[in-house]
């Protein structure tokens, strides 16, 4: 494990990444006039948790036992035109810097921590405050294209160069990727998102309904917001899918769920055949952690040649 | 619990009228999807009408993704959609009721998930007269059927066609023949999603078949799901079983795969299965034909 403020040193191609300026807007929570949704035992509910700027919930936060569904954390933003809006959803990257431009928040920054049909951006809470549904905002881009040169057999995606050098790992003994994971999930609970591209959306976890049936279980209730989690038998390379002896990195980015077939959902960051990694198991390995080892949110800078070092 | 969603309501079943129309196959701006190893390829038998495939054909036979058996059927108006793929079930009957094939009969054989599509099988010569745009007319019932034992709930199936299944109803258990049973962890596409509007996509390709003894899955089978409860949403629940119809053929793309109609779901200790790699015989398309064709 790196000691607090190291960054580790992946060889990556860096020199040839591009940001790109994208416009977002936080969007509102989105009902329909019946209102309600059913849970695994068939009981509805109706409950906030996605749209708007959810307030109280951060990185290193408990993902399950709220009083809601499909909790996003922070700014929910998407793009009103549908093709500016997918092109914002693709190319945004857990890490990227996000600055509030519109409103008595503006000039407020946050960091993109994942997809879930919008764009998730963590901020600090007082800042968060000042905005709301409505209000502008500019993503930098950059990480899509990011490859680890030592390591041909894992695709990265949805992930900056910032969030990569915090993470904790490096290469192992045997050419593998140290890669230091919060919870290790098992394929029984991949749920809704499964069958989608991984640049978009994320992938709920069942077996995460913390005050529900034993036999719903699959033990995560624990996971916190901004995770780094490994995903057993999945292939995200050009979607989700089930493939035996592949795993994918990804990060928690959204909390409880209610929906059957849904809950916590991680972001994609990596993918690759299992014997490309080595897991190291290790509780601190979320977002929020990895931010501060790194001397705090040092986000990607907007930079010609897309060079991260600040 | 509430293990029936439909306790609490009457056993009558109303027959609705619905209005559908033959769909047209649809891409995007690009032809190309991705398969789960990086490549382009075109997608073919996706919806709209599909000549030459029929219940009872092999799911990996053809250079195919999601191709089902017959014709789609649509609805422009998206809630009308979500409707006819809520209330159509398999065995309703299906009359043609404009274009070169108008008065022709058909019957529901299954549903795809997301814009509320339901698969109609036809017999091949009015395949061939049918044209995209057709008008018809679904008679739906079945949802809210009760229970053939306690604890397993029923969706998706006309009553009537379920004496014409593998489906054996015991005083407490059922019975039910299938070609093979599969973890929960092999459902892609369609988990987390209602079962009475989406099909189940299982992760299963030509290459990984023979280890769920899937080699010999076709159109039509059924196929038991183990640990899902699919009740309301589809969602992994230890003990339980679901069993569905297997409704359209394979995919390339990753986390899908053949599609299974969901038609029974309760306790695994309600449902036993009977595993027949070989010699099992589900859906078949004069049995459909033939239900249909008495419920019209």
């Amino acid at each position: 494990m790196p000691a607090e403020g190291d960054a580790v040193d992946l060889k990556r191609n860096d020199n040839e990444l591009l940001t790109q300026v994208l416009a977002g807007e936080v969007w509102p929570a989105l009902g329909d006039r019946h209102g309600f949704r059913v849970d695994p035992d068939g009981r509805p509910f109706l409950l906030p948790g996605m749209g708007g700027v959810t307030l109280g919930v951060h990185c290193g936060d408990p993902a399950t036992g709220w009083a809601g569904d499909h909790v996003e954390p922070g700014l929910s933003v998407r793009h009103h035109d549908p093709a500016a809006n997918f092109a914002l959803q693709y190319l945004s990257c857990v890490g990227n810097r996000v600055v509030v431009t519109s409103g008595p928040g503006a000039g407020a920054e946050g960091m993109v921590i994942g997809q879930h049909a919008y764009v998730l951006v963590d901020m600090d809470e007082c800042a968060m405050r000042q905005v709301t549904t409505g209000d502008q905002v500019t993503v930098f881009a950059i990480g899509q294209g990011m490859r680890l040169t030592d390591h041909p057999k894992i695709v990265v995606k949805n992930c900056s160069p910032a969030l990569l050098a915090a993470l904790g790992g490096g290469t192992a003994s045997g050419g593998r990727l140290d890669v230091h994971v919060a919870a290790r999930v098992p394929a029984d609970a991949i749920g809704a998102g499964s069958g989608m591209v991984s640049e978009f959306a994320n992938t709920d976890l069942m077996g995460a309904y913390a005050g529900l049936g034993g036999n719903l279980s699959l033990g995560l209730e624990g996971l916190r917001i901004g995770d780094i989690v490994a995903l057993a038998d999945q292939d995200h390379r050009f979607g989700r899918g089930y493939r035996e002896g592949w795993t994918t990195i990804g990060v928690i980015s959204t909390g409880s769920c209610q929906l059957f077939g849904h809950g916590p959902g991680p972001s994609t960051l990596m993918s690759g055949p299992s014997e490309a990694f080595r897991l190291v198991d290790d509780p601190a390995s979320n977002l929020g952690v990895l931010l501060c080892r790194t001397g705090g949110l040092r986000p990607d800078p907007v930079a010609a040649g897309g060079s991260d070092q600040p | 619990m509430n293990t029936n969603p439909r306790d609490g309501t009457g056993d009558r079943l109303v027959s609705v009228n619905l209005t559908a129309f033959v769909e047209q196959a649809s891409v995007g701006s690009d032809p190309f999807r991705i398969d789960g190893d990086g490549a382009p390829y075109v997608p073919i038998g996706d919806g709209g009408i599909v000549i030459g495939l029929r219940l009872g054909d092999g799911v990996f036979d053809y250079a195919a993704d999601h191709a089902a058996p017959g014709a789609c059927l649509v609805h422009d108006d998206p809630a009308a959609g979500y409707a006819l793929s809520a209330q159509a079930c398999i065995g309703n009957p299906v009359e043609v009721r404009t274009g070169a094939a108008a008065g022709e009969l058909g019957a529901i054989a299954g549903k795809r998930g997301e814009e509320g599509r339901v698969i109609a099988v036809f017999r091949q010569e009015v395949l061939h007269e049918l044209r995209p745009g057709d008008q018809v007319a679904v008679r739906s019932r079945g949802q809210g059927a009760p229970s053939l034992v306690e604890d397993v709930t029923v969706c998706n199936v006309e009553p009537d066609l379920v004496e014409r299944l593998p489906i054996g109803a015991g005083p407490v258990t059922l019975a039910v023949n299938v070609r093979t049973v599969v973890p929960s962890r092999l459902v892609g596409n369609g988990i987390g999603r209602p079962t009475p509007m989406w099909d189940l996509d299982l992760q299963i390709d030509r290459a990984t078949a023979s280890r769920w003894h899937a080699e010999q899955l076709r159109l039509g089978d059924l196929v038991a799901i183990d640990d899902l409860d699919a009740r309301y949403n589809a969602g992994y629940r230890r003990g339980w079983r679901s069993i569905g119809v297997v409704v359209h053929g394979a995919s390339p793309q990753p986390g899908h795969g053949p599609g299974v109609t969901v038609i029974l779901s309760g306790p695994s200790g309600r449902i036993d299965v009977e595993a027949d790699g070989a010699g099992h015989v589900g859906l078949d398309e004069e049995a459909l034909l033939e239900v249909a064709r008495a419920r019209w």
